[in-house]
């Protein structure tokens, strides 16, 4: 499936800011389903020093500095992506979780290295007694990993209200827990929380999802939102994501635009400005089918 | 119990050498016969024949220079903080020179091996690819900073001032119990423990051949410097100001290394370049001497909350322009986790065993370890190491085995079953002990660590000669952080007694590596010594205030007055804000015995909210803040000033004579102030802005003073103006001049048209705009700059004012309206020229954080 998205940001301030840095996590990165067909990353005003590198977790990053006065600021990342289907997975065939920790300790195998980067209590993300408890029903001793990662995905869907602004980005796991109130993001927190509680890698996703209007209606454009999700880590099989916020595993229709340890690695936009006054962010998230030759 | 010396132990006369060490443990001035171990020797001996009153004299030294020098650090416990003073024992550790090499050789090993071990984890990660760390150890700690991995570091040096944590175990080994990779506190109070004890016991310390400590420091700063590529490079102390529980030493390590201390927001990026921002614009950062957390150097792309750092500093380490001593992420190896693989990475690296062992340590993270802790955790510390929650305390992360409750263990294993790898066991430490001399004048053994510093140079890393021993008076001994209540000592390395001819560091406020002059104030600074000058003032204008007052309550003069004068007295203290207007009210119609009641009560309250105590302590706080820029006896007078409040207090009865004689000192003392002001201080930009904060408050002062006492009524019956010439240091200039009893036009010229008079309004404002003219400025075209027409303008104004005219009254409203509007005027003109200094030389306003949205609309 290929897809054309675009997301733009403008932050309007009050006052003119003389100076600001910003780090961007806005170009999607390839992965074996995903690939990049054409990309541009457009920035109003033109900024005095921009450089373009890859982080830590290899998510495409853009650093930069705007040091004339300017009144707003325009962020433009256009993508067309090529996005395919996973392979069919077979939940109950995958390696009991149990045993999962045991695969993980004293190997040198990269891939294994790099999950174990995924195990562990991260800025947005601390596990506890509560996380814990919370994941006990849904691994039984013995029961198959990702039957009972897809079991927890939909316990979080079924026990858990989808409202959006009763949260932050750094609203911690447990009030959710507590709450059992929030959005993809909480709702990915949560679930990564409560897999590593166990000793089980998981990480965090950032990225779109292809929304289908209702039946009858003309898709709005720019009504489409960012989306989390989060994604764990099976032996033999590699890792698999899943989205809590809508019971399923994704399929082509999730767009991946970085993953880290939680929200905090691969917040899209960051900065920080002197001047400015007050100001208030807008943004506008388009997902669109494409046919291949248009484009091309 | 043995006894030191032949002669008998006794009280305060004679030598205190009873010395009763504990059998179990090493103590490092006897050995287990009870001889006196041979490096302590000579010291001993020139201690044994100092007498009670030499002994006395020492201490005193010693608190003496304590207290001047204001060293303090804030402890803090569970979150408040309280200003400490800085406790010494005077009694130094001494270390033979033999030993010493020994420990040197093995801590240079270990700071190598720390330094390896972060070029790698920051680099290629083989420890990890190869199985020798377990993952946790990194990827499980919050120290690991991931966007600093790869960032390029000058010469592959992380580390360029480490710290380790060392204690001796009952059979003579020194085991290392922590290392200190971050950015190790203590160094700077080590220079001043050093200070102080070669002062207080100037012979023995001589006698002593005592390694000196001056080079060490000498030999951080010149490599660090090395470090930068251009030749004049610019060095700053990174702090988080003086909140910080450590910002004492960090002015001090300012001080003594010559390098400005500056916070995050003095600086800012700007074309990938780190830039302090100065009075004279920005100057490009080579290097930093952090003393703040990694995590929270750079908000961009480290702990987005922190407040502390400067947002792109990642950024401009990267592109080369400057280097960050220690490097950032360095905590990654001080954690307790890897105390267990050192042994293993010193084989990796060097192919050797390790020199000197660290403290028994079990990382749970490993099942044999943890079977080991969960068999042994009665006589084991446990401790929560990878939290993190930097705000958890040192006590709330342990536990000691031994006072743990069979709940409490059940907890701990449960907690530890689950998150493991959070957690170590460690042997619980019983260190050597050293004689604590304290102020009983009794020698007693106590448990001793000792944090011992190293940096980088060319050659590899060098040790300071000596360190900073602690001992624990009352605290728990097993606990191996600061605790309040303990000691430090001055530790004294044996040498050979070739010294290279350092003086013994003379004055820790000799700047002895300073580069530069005063081009490079930064913004900041300037901005203190603003204030400072006009609090020094503002102490001024109310402590003359305050004496002619009490001198016209009491005696003679005080009865001769009108009431009316009574009343006006009252009201300048209410203009003051010295006095509640209803306590005013009532004082008034108690007459002039209530007055002197109110004036003795009011006199340095500290609860009032604006009277003199507050004003003093501004001047205190602002002076510790730029006491870098000032020498050591403006400094002593100052501190002597602002502590005279406290001899009131004191003082019995409390008269007005008492109130009197000690507003007269502290009018001397402001006196000798200024004199250092204008007599010793270079005519640097640092000069122009304390002149400039005192110039701007003075006319503030007057103003207010003339429209108070002279814009209605008839000043000339009442009083009113003598007092007026007083306050305003004039009466002797008015008295030469007219031979007359005081005229308001005459005076009112004098105090404010007077070019000649040092006193006057357009004296003020001439000099400051001299000083306004030398700071640095960008060049318009325009004839007058900003400031430049303020000044002129109220200066014209003045100039152009009839003094006889605005001296008369009205008929109709009692009040001199034209007089009132020049004052007016005048206030406006101060308040400009406030603003503008401010807003043309103290910009460093803090970065705020531009959000995204705050939560992700997804689509249920």
């Amino acid at each position: 499936m290929i897809y054309q998205v675009t997301h733009r940001t403008t932050f309007t301030y009050t006052e003119p800011v003389a100076i600001s840095h910003h780090v961007l996590r806005l170009a999607l990165r390839t992965h074996p389903r995903q690939h990049s067909l054409r990309s541009s990353l457009s920035i109003d005003p033109i900024p005095s020093v921009r450089s373009d590198g890859k982080d830590y977790f290899g998510n495409p990053l853009t650093h930069l500095t705007i040091q004339t006065p300017h009144p707003a600021l325009i962020v433009e990342a256009q993508t067309v992506v090529d996005v395919q289907k996973p392979e069919s997975i077979h939940l109950d065939q995958s390696l009991s979780w149990d045993q999962v920790p045991q695969r993980l300790q004293g190997s040198t195998d990269p891939e294994i290295l790099d999950a174990q980067q995924f195990l562990f209590d991260s800025p947005y993300i601390t596990v506890d007694d509560g996380t814990y408890d919370f994941v006990c029903e849904c691994f039984p001793p013995g029961r198959p990993l990702l039957a009972g990662v897809m079991d927890l995905t939909s316990r979080i869907f079924q026990d858990f209200t989808y409202e959006g602004g009763v949260t932050d980005v750094s609203t911690p796991v447990q009030e959710v827990l507590h709450s059992r109130k929030g959005v993809c993001q909480d709702f990915a927190h949560l679930e990564i929380a409560a897999l590593r509680s166990l000793g089980l890698p998981a990480r965090y996703i950032s990225g779109y999802l292809l929304t289908h209007p209702p039946e009858g209606q003309k898709k709005l454009v720019g009504a489409d939102a960012s989306h989390a999700w989060l994604s764990t880590w099976c032996p033999d099989i590699g890792w698999v994501d899943f989205d809590p916020t809508n019971n399923c595993i994704p399929h082509d229709e999730h767009i991946s635009l970085a993953w880290g340890r939680d929200y905090g690695d691969v917040s899209p936009i960051n900065g920080f400005m002197v001047g400015g006054g007050q100001h208030t962010p807008t943004v506008s998230v388009d997902v669109s089918p494409v046919s291949l030759p248009s484009i091309v | 119990m043995n006894s030191l010396s032949p002669e008998t132990p006794g009280s305060f006369s004679s030598p205190p050498l009873q010395y009763p060490p504990q059998t179990d443990t090493f103590d490092e001035l006897v050995d287990q016969d009870g001889s006196v171990r041979t490096h302590w020797q000579d010291f001993l001996k020139g201690f044994s024949t100092l007498n009670a009153n030499e002994r006395r004299l020492a201490q005193e030294t010693a608190d003496r220079m304590l207290k001047g020098d204001g060293v303090t650090y804030l402890a803090g416990q569970d979150g408040q903080q309280s200003d400490r003073p800085w406790q010494l024992d005077l009694f130094p550790l001494v270390i033979g020179q033999e030993e010493w090499q020994q420990l040197e050789a093995g801590l240079i090993q270990r700071a190598r091996l720390l330094n390896h071990i972060l070029s790698d984890l920051y680099g290629p990660q083989q420890l990890l690819k190869n199985g020798t760390l377990p993952p946790a150890v990194v990827f499980g700690n919050p120290q690991f900073l991931q966007p600093c991995h790869n960032v390029p570091v000058q010469g592959g040096t992380y580390l360029h001032f480490l710290a380790f944590d060392v204690a001796r175990a009952p059979d003579g080994q020194w085991w290392v119990l922590r290392d200190r990779t971050e950015a190790p506190s203590g160094a700077g109070f080590a220079l001043e423990n050093r200070i102080i004890a070669s002062r207080a016991l100037p012979d023995l310390f001589d006698a002593a051949r005592v390694q000196r400590l001056s080079s060490f420091f000498q030999t951080f700063s010149q490599n660090f410097l090395e470090f930068s590529q251009r030749d004049d490079p610019l060095a700053v102390v990174l702090s988080p100001g003086p909140q910080n529980m450590a910002y004492f030493e960090h002015a001090y390590l300012s001080r003594y290394l010559g390098y400005p201390v500056v916070e995050g927001s003095d600086m800012t990026v700007r074309d990938d370049r780190l830039y302090l921002k100065t009075v004279d614009g920005l100057k490009p950062v080579d290097l930093v001497l952090r003393r703040i957390y990694s995590d929270l150097c750079d908000p961009l792309e480290l702990s987005t909350e922190s407040t502390l750092g400067i947002p792109g500093l990642l950024q401009s380490i990267r592109a080369g322009h400057v280097t960050i001593g220690n490097a950032l992420g360095s905590g990654l190896v001080d954690s307790e986790v890897l105390l267990s693989f050192l042994p293993t990475l010193c084989q990796f690296f060097f192919s050797e065993g390790l020199k000197i062992p660290s403290v028994a340590t079990w990382w749970c993270g490993q099942d044999s370890e943890r079977a080991y802790v969960f068999e042994n955790m009665q006589k084991l510390m446990i401790r929560r190491v990878l939290t993190p929650k930097r705000d958890l305390s040192h006590s709330r992360r342990s536990s000691f085995g031994p006072d743990l409750t069979q709940q409490d263990q059940q907890e701990l294993i449960r907690a530890i079953t689950r998150r493991g790898h959070e957690y170590v066991g460690r042997e619980i430490v019983s260190p050597s002990t050293a004689p604590f001399w304290g102020a009983s004048d009794r020698l007693k053994p106590v448990p001793m660590t000792l944090r011992l510093y190293l940096t980088a140079t060319k050659d590899g890393y060098t040790v300071m000669p000596g360190g900073l021993a602690r001992v624990s008076v009352q605290s728990d001994p097993r606990a191996h952080w600061h605790e309040p209540g303990d000691f430090s000592k001055d530790t004294w390395v044996k040498g050979d007694g070739i010294f290279d001819h350092q003086p013994v560091l003379g004055s820790p406020h000799q700047t002895l590596l300073l580069r530069r002059g005063g081009r490079d104030l930064p913004s900041r600074t300037a901005d203190n010594l603003f204030w400072l000058g006009r609090y020094i003032e503002r102490a001024e204008g109310a402590i003359r205030l305050l004496r002619s007052l009490f001198l016209r309550t009491s005696g003679e003069a005080g009865s001769s007055d009108e009431p009316e004068t009574l009343s006006r007295l009252v009201s300048l203290l209410v203009m003051q804000k010295h006095l509640t207007p209803r306590r005013a009210k009532r004082a008034v119609e108690g007459g002039a015995d209530m007055v002197e009641a109110e004036l003795r009560t009011i006199l340095f309250d500290p609860d009032s909210p604006d009277g003199l105590a507050i004003i003093l302590q501004n001047v205190r706080r602002t002076a510790e803040l730029v006491r870098h820029r000032l020498s050591q006896d403006t400094w002593n007078i100052l501190i002597d000033l602002t502590s005279i409040p406290k001899e009131w207090t004191r003082t019995k009865g409390q008269s007005i004579d008492d109130a009197i004689r000690l507003l007269s000192r502290m009018i001397q003392h402001l006196a000798a102030v200024n004199g250092m002001v204008m007599e010793n201080m270079t005519r640097s930009y640092a000069w122009r802005f304390l002149e400039m904060g005192r110039r701007l408050e003075r006319v503030r002062h007057l103003s207010k003073l003339i429209r108070h006492l002279a814009s209605r009524g008839t000043p000339e019956a009442t009083g009113a103006l003598n007092l007026l010439l007083e306050v305003a240091d004039s009466s002797i200039t008015y008295r030469t001049r007219y031979r007359a009893e005081a005229q308001l036009a005459a005076v009112l010229d004098l105090l404010l048209a007077d070019e000649t008079n040092p006193r006057s309004v357009i004296f003020q404002l001439q000099t400051f705009d001299a000083h306004m003219g030398d700071l640095p400025h960008e060049e318009t075209a325009a004839s007058l700059n900003p400031a430049q027409k303020i000044i002129t303008r109220v200066c014209t104004d003045i100039r152009l004012t009839d003094m006889i005219q605005i001296a008369e009254l009205t008929k109709t409203t009692k009040v001199r309206a034209n007089l009132v509007r020049l004052l007016k005027q005048l206030d406006l003109g101060v308040q400009q020229l406030s603003d503008i200094v401010a807003h043309t030389y103290f910009s460093h306003s803090l970065s705020q954080r531009i959000s995204g949205p705050q939560w992700l609309e997804g689509i249920p």
